[in-house]
Order: C-alpha cells, then structure tokens, then sequence
C-alpha cells in the first residue's frame, strides 16, 4: 500500500514536472519589443505628422495590446490554449512593418521631390540675380531680393531638419517671390522690349545722325540698355565708348534723387574743363527740357510722383572723379581718357539723343525673355 | 411555495443590478479632459508623437467602452476601459507637462534667436551709415534696400513668436542673421574699397 502511494506521488509530480514545463510565456518578449521598435521607426519617419491617419491606426492597436500585454504578464498558458494576444500582437507586428516600410518609401520619395524643389528654385535665384546684375536692376526691385533670399535660406533649414513640409512650403514661397520679381522687372523695364517704344527711339537716334550729316557737324547718341555713347559727325560715327548710368539708370528719370538716367532729345549747353568740375570734364546737358517738364508735370498729377520731390537737374556727361568710386547719381559717365577725346570735339549746341535701346535684341530685352521664359516653365 | 418563488425573484433582480457593470464615464470624461489641455499647452508641435499616443488611446477606450456596451449586460466589463482611461490622463498630464516644457525652451531660443538676428541688422545698419553717400550710389542703394528689407523681416519674427510659432520664428532668425552677415561683409567691401577714394557731395541729379 505504501509503495502504491510512493508510486502514485512520483507520476503525480513526475506529471506536474512535464506539465509545467509545457507551459509557456503568454506573450514572446521579442515579439513586444519589434513592435516598439517598428513605434520608434513611425516615430523617427514623423508618422504623426506626415501620415497621421497610419499612425493612428497603429496606435489604437498598440495601446490597448500594450496594456494587455502588462496586465497579463506574469501569466503562462498551456502549450494548447489560444494566445489571442500573440495572435493581435503579430498581426499588429505585420501591419506596422508594412507601414514603416510604405512611409519609408514615402519620405524617400519626399525627401526628393523637396530636393529638387530646392535645386530648381535655388537655380532660378541664380538666374535672376545674374540677369538683375546684368541689367543693373537691383534698385528696381527694392527689398524683394532679400525677401527671397531668406525664404530659401528657411527652406534649406527646415530641409536639414528633416522638416520636408515646411521646407517645400518655403521654397514655394521664394518661387513665388520670383515670379512676383520678374513681373516688376517687366512692368519697370518692359519698355525695353516693346517693339513701339523701341521704333520711337530709333526714329529718335535716326533723326539726330540725320542733324549731324545735314548740319556737318557732331551728334552724341547715348544708348542706356547697351551703355554706350556714339559721337557722329558729318552723319557717322567717329567715336564709341563705353559709359555708366546712374545708380538706377535703367529706369526712366522722373525726379530729383531717383538715381535714374534721363530719355530724350538735349543738348550741350555748357563746356566745364578742368578746375570747373569735380569729375575732371564735364559737358552740361539741357535736361529738364520741355517735354521733360510736361512729362513731370503729369506724373505728378496722376500722383505717381511723391509732392514733395522736384524734377532734378544738373545732367550731365562727364568723367571721373575717383577711378575707385566711379557711380554717377543720373548722368553719364565715361573713363576720363575717353571723356577727354569727347570733350575736344564737343562744342556747346551738340544735340545728345538719350534712348533706352536701339535694337529690340538689347541686354534688358534678354534678360526679360529669360526670366518670362523660366516663369512659363514653372 | 410562493414565498420562495418571492425570495428567488428578489435574489435574481439582485444579482442582475450588483452585476451590472457601469461604463466608466468620469474616467474617460477626465481623460478626455487631460488630452484636451495637452492639445491646448502646444503638444500637437511640441511633443507631437505622444499627442499622437494619447489621440490612439482615447479613440482605444471609446472602442472598447463600444465593445462592452454590446455585450449582455451581465458579461460586460469595463476594467480594460477604466484602466486605460486612467492611464491615458496620467500620460495626458505627463505630456502636457513635457509640451509646455519644450514650448518654453523653444520660445526662449526664439527670442534669443530673435535677439541674435536684431543685433546684425544693427551691425549692418550702422555700418550702412558709415557708407559713402556720394559715390558708389548702386551698390550702397541697393545695401540700403537689403538692410531695409531685412529690418522688414525681424517685424516677421516678431509676427510668429507673437503666434506661438517658435520654430519658424528661429528659422526666420537665422536667415536673417546670416544674411545680415553676408550684406555686412559687402559694405566692408565696399568701404574698403571706397575708403581710398574721397567722397563728393550729394548733387541735385
């Protein structure tokens, strides 16, 4: 009877022994720890912010799972009962690599597009800065320059910072603030390319040669888009030379300080050789003539001129003062070895043409159908 | 017999109202609550991955607040439901602490940013006024318009830290800190340049 009991003790715990070691964990810790990993990857591809319907799909799986797996840890199951929990966890598990994998591809794929949003912008601002140097027209376009400058500064921080939304949003934003560049460009300087202006400037050119061969004598014709001045005598060129415009010389002079060259049919009223100028010789232009005065005088009615501005004066062609500071405020400026060989063959009476273009194929023109052209494309 | 037909009544209707669970209502309702003032203290861009955390929570309580409400009355159970919705406000509250944490470090580098940026464009103003006015008028308009529109800019910082936005706000910053230093080592150009020569007075042009 004893050795039954014996017998019976050793197969009921022996029993015990095997059932227990068939037992099993409730949850595998890997298992728990590849979901938080793929949680930190949806963290790290900005899941939240980028794809935030994912995200929280994912979420609203992994927080209830999260909890069970907690309050059932300590629990074990036998090798035949079903694991629901596992069975969620694996299936959340495979949904969640499917989702890192897509948002992955995603951001890549972001990440590019942004890039070379980026590049493109950053080339048009090249462009633009080129063509604007080229043209002398950063006067014109006041603060817009810096304006866009800062946007795409912005923009490649916000890109280094992995912030691709923000980042896109910049550049558009500078691509915009191009765009909005070009058209002042063209409102301010479009006249350059208008076939009809352009026609009345070489009428006006054609007329004072005319003058020089009809009269025998010398005619000056400045053209501010080529920056050159021509002298002509008896109808032909005798001398071509190279000149610089005031500060905002490519516009159209409309009052006193605006920096700009005037247009228009003047002539040489007085000579002041040396000791009579501070920029070595200088030839005195009649500006503001007639037409200059009427044109004034309508702008400021229309109210396109500030009150209190007046029409300027004191034009003229000369040369340098310093080789180091060599700007002029509206007049046209020469090398001194060249305003040296004009001041000889000048006498006052000189007609001087001022046009803004010659030809319709000028530098301004260009640099217009350029910057039209990549504003088209955009 | 009919008094023990009355007994078992009474037992039953007992056991039926001692054994129906209630929805834990105050708990969401207070968790709820907690996400919200999360929400409010700046945790959608400060602590954006854990607002998105206590968004899943909430939407996992309803869900299962929804799946108990569906079953037989005697077989719900709300204790996942409760225990999660204390958990989420416990985790709302630790959010919104760590929000308006980061919030603050992220104004203060704001206006230090902000700061930072002021003092070159007064660098920059300054050296403007030192620019020659009588010669050389093209570059130093144009530096005059640059150093305005950069002074235009700070306003713009100043609008986003005014929003809340501390983040563009230093984006903005040091854009226009680093453009400040770009137009500033232009005019030095242009003074070292210039400063050989001997500046003529303003004319009537």
């Amino acid at each position: 009877m004893n050795r039954w009991r014996t017998n019976t003790g050793c197969l009921a715990a022996s029993l015990c022994a095997a059932l227990l070691a068939g037992c099993i964990q409730a949850v595998p810790q890997e298992l728990v720890d590849a979901i938080e990993t793929i949680d930190r990857d949806l963290i790290a591809l900005r899941a939240p912010e980028i794809a935030a319907d994912d995200y929280a799909r994912f979420v609203r799986q992994w927080v209830p799972l999260k909890a069970r797996v907690q309050s059932e840890d300590d629990l074990i199951r036998w090798p035949w009962e079903a694991n629901h929990l596992e069975a969620d966890l694996r299936r959340l598990h495979e949904e969640g690599g499917q989702a890192v994998a897509r948002l992955s591809d995603r951001r890549t794929l972001q990440r590019q597009a942004v890039e070379s949003k980026l590049a493109r912008v950053e080339e048009r601002l090249q462009m633009m800065a080129s063509h604007v140097e080229a043209i002398e027209g950063r006067i014109v376009l006041g603060g817009k320059p810096v304006q866009t400058d800062l946007l795409m500064k912005q923009a490649r921080t916000f890109f280094d910072q992995q912030d691709y939304n923000r980042s896109l949003l910049a550049a558009e934003q500078a691509d915009q603030a191009l765009i909005a560049q070009a058209a002042v460009l063209s409102r301010e300087l479009g006249r350059y390319a208008d076939e009809e202006r352009i026609a009345r400037w070489q009428a006006q050119a054609k007329q004072t040669i005319e003058w020089s061969r009809h009269q025998h004598s010398t005619a000056i014709v400045v053209s501010k888009a080529d920056r050159v001045l021509t002298l002509y005598k008896n109808g032909r060129p005798v001398l071509t030379h190279p000149v610089r415009l005031g500060f905002n010389g490519m516009r159209e002079k409309q009052y006193s300080g605006d920096g700009a060259t005037p247009e228009g049919r003047y002539r040489v009223t007085a000579k002041r050789g040396q000791g009579q100028t501070q920029f070595y010789r200088a030839l005195v232009l009649d500006y503001p003539n007639a037409e200059d005065r009427r044109r004034f005088e309508q702008a400021k009615k229309a109210g396109r001129i500030p009150s209190a501005k007046g029409i300027g004066g004191q034009i003229e062609i000369h040369g340098n003062e310093n080789e180091l500071m060599a700007q002029t405020l509206g007049c046209v400026m020469l090398d001194n070895a060249h305003m040296a060989a004009l001041f000889e063959r000048v006498e006052p009476g000189t007609p001087v043409t001022i046009v803004g273009a010659l030809t319709g194929q000028n530098s301004v023109a260009y640099a217009l159908a350029q910057l039209t052209h990549r504003e088209e494309d955009t | 017999m009919k008094i023990v037909q009355m007994l078992g009544s009474v037992a039953v209707a007992a056991l039926l109202v001692s054994g129906c669970a209630k929805p834990p209502t105050e708990q969401v309702a207070a968790a709820e609550k907690a996400v919200l003032e999360a929400q409010q203290s700046g945790a959608t861009m400060y602590a954006a991955q854990d607002y998105a955390k206590l968004e899943g929570a909430l939407a996992a309580i309803k869900s299962e607040v929804t799946e108990q409400d569906g079953k037989f009355a005697l077989l719900r159970d709300y204790g996942k439901a409760e225990q999660l919705a204390t958990s989420t406000k416990a985790d709302a509250e630790r959010v919104k602490a760590d929000a308006i944490k980061k919030k603050e470090e992220a104004k203060v580098g704001a206006l230090q940013a902000h700061q930072v940026a002021q003092d070159a464009v007064k660098a920059t103003l300054d050296l403007v006024a030192k620019a020659p006015v009588g010669k050389d008028r093209a570059a130093v308009e144009a530096i005059k318009s640059d150093v305005e529109a950069l002074k235009a800019s700070l306003n713009q910082v100043q609008l986003a830290i005014d929003k809340e936005d501390y983040l563009s706000a230093q984006t903005q910053s040091k854009a226009i800190q680093e453009k400040s230093q770009a137009v500033s080592a232009e005019i030095q150009n242009a003074l070292a340049k210039v400063g050989k020569g001997k500046p003529s007075a303003a004319k009537k042009k």
